[in-house]
């Protein structure tokens, strides 16, 4: 009875690892896509929201103004809009073809770049008017201020949202499947439609975890390094 | 190369004079006056003051003696006045103020590089000779978070001795620091004035102010009422209010 059911045991597993490993190089490559998306859209849009949230608060108002246009109308609407919005609006209104990664590269980086620069704009303002006054006192420059004391002091402060929102990304770089791009939601969604077998939803799941807990490590390490400076070790 | 900056009526002149031989006036200001919305903090104050010379200055709180002092390095626009500057400022403040992400070496090292442009080498030599002044050869590597208050601000005096200032400004040193370890800072600023470094020192430690100082002044509601000799002030206060202050800082 019991080594019946061992043997069937074995029989379904390997059968489904087979299925597995036919699914697995579509959704190898659907993965790839999503790290490409992923890691463009991370290397762009971290520096680009710099930018924008030293624009946001300073004195000339139209810069200001601008600037936070920008975060109200990208943070303001879906992301799944501005992507249809781009996949549209490139080739109907100016006639500029391009691929569905780069189309979806450009409006994640617009729309990061958003998140950034809120987040930036909310570390740069938690540091201390002390910090500036005595930057002032020792005659720094306002550049020399900004690069030498607050932004290196701001890391700390941004770090935890920043890696939140890098894990938001990776959930998020399923919605480009919407204008065609064959990552891995698209891949996976492919498979399970053709043989009315929900598996590779599992399978994608697991690569989902896999890149979100790599991040989570990450972010945890580069936590401990910028700990180093903390108060508490003696006061 | 003097400087000229304008604000509406405010003029303020930096012209940094270098053989200034002690005894020369450093720093001159005329009819000083600070508004914050609608608020005089500072109401017409003249005041100058000699190289070398100590001037303390004591008063209530709210009676614009920070202000006053943060006017002179800019830290706060003035509304109205003129001020003749024939040197650079230093800034020592209450709440310290240090860089928390630089060690100590790294607070007093940092401005010298880049706003006077001094090789690190030398900067570093000359840092290690401003933490034995203050006493904390030892902290050079430490963070801020990781030392006392009367360590911080020892390490605050440090950092602005490095830019070699021609007068210490400072504001309340001691005011955030426990009792017992005020005396620390205070024996610091003691060196400083045996060394005759010009010095204009905001603070509530009146038998400080009365050891220390050539000259004291006493502000309230944003005007100078009394100004002199410690004795002068100390042991002969003429104006009522003057008397009244002294008698409730004595008193506690």
């Amino acid at each position: 009875m019991f080594s019946d059911f061992i043997a069937d045991f074995i029989t379904e597993f390997t059968d489904l690892m087979e299925y597995v490993g036919i699914l697995m190089p579509t959704l190898l490559s659907g993965a790839w896509v999503m790290v490409q998306l992923f890691c463009w859209t991370l290397i762009l849009s971290l520096p680009l929201g710099l930018p924008i949230a030293l624009g946001s608060n300073v004195r000339f108002w139209p810069v200001r103004a601008f600037c936070r246009f920008y975060v109200f109308v990208f943070r303001g609407t879906p992301l799944l809009l501005q992507l249809y919005f781009f996949y549209f609006l490139l080739p109907i209104q100016f006639d500029i073809r391009l691929p569905a990664l780069a189309t979806s590269i450009i409006t994640f980086v617009l729309n990061y770049a958003a998140y950034f620069a809120e987040i930036y704009r909310g570390g740069i303002n938690g540091i201390e008017r002390g910090q500036y006054e005595a930057a002032k006192a020792l005659g720094l420059s306002k550049t020399q201020t900004m690069i030498g004391i607050v932004l290196p002091q701001t890391m700390k402060i941004i770090l935890p949202p920043v890696s939140n929102e890098a894990i938001v990304l990776v959930k998020d770089t399923a919605l480009a499947s919407a204008i065609g791009l064959g990552e891995l939601m698209k891949a996976s969604k492919g498979a399970v439609n053709r043989d009315v077998d929900p598996t590779a939803y599992f399978v994608v799941a697991v690569i989902y975890l896999i890149f979100t807990f790599i991040l989570t490590l990450i972010s945890n390490k580069l936590e401990k390094r910028f700990k180093r400076y903390d108060e508490g070790a003696v006061s | 190369m003097p400087r000229k900056k304008t604000n509406g009526n405010a003029v303020i002149r930096q012209d940094i004079k270098e053989n200034l031989q002690a005894g020369d006036t450093i720093l001159e200001m005329k009819n000083i006056i600070k508004k914050f919305e609608g608020i005089t903090a500072v109401d017409g104050v003249n005041f100058s003051m000699k190289k070398g010379e100590i001037v303390a200055i004591i008063g209530p709180s709210g009676s614009g003696k920070s202000t006053f002092l943060r006017s002179i390095n800019g830290l706060e626009n003035i509304t109205d006045g003129e001020i003749d500057l024939y040197g650079t400022t230093g800034m020592v403040f209450q709440h310290f103020n240090l860089f928390p992400h630089m060690t100590c070496l790294g607070n007093i090292t940092y401005a010298p590089i880049k706003v006077n442009g001094v090789k690190k080498a030398d900067i570093e030599k000359r840092a290690e000779e401003l933490l034995e002044l203050v006493g904390l050869a030892d902290k050079r590597d430490v963070y801020p978070g990781q030392i006392s208050g009367g360590q911080k601000q020892r390490i605050a005096i440090a950092r602005a001795l490095a830019m070699d200032p021609d007068i210490m400004l400072f504001d309340e040193p001691t005011s955030a620091l426990d009792p017992e370890i005020t005396g620390t800072v205070l024996s610091v600023m003691q060196k400083l004035a045996e060394q005759h470094m010009s010095m204009i020192i905001v603070t509530h430690e009146m038998q400080f102010a009365k050891n220390v100082a050539d000259r004291v002044i006493f502000m309230n509601q944003g005007k100078i009422i009394e100004e002199g000799s410690p004795e002068q002030i100390f042991e002969n206060p003429k104006s009522e209010r003057l008397h009244e202050f002294l008698n409730a800082v004595t008193s506690r």
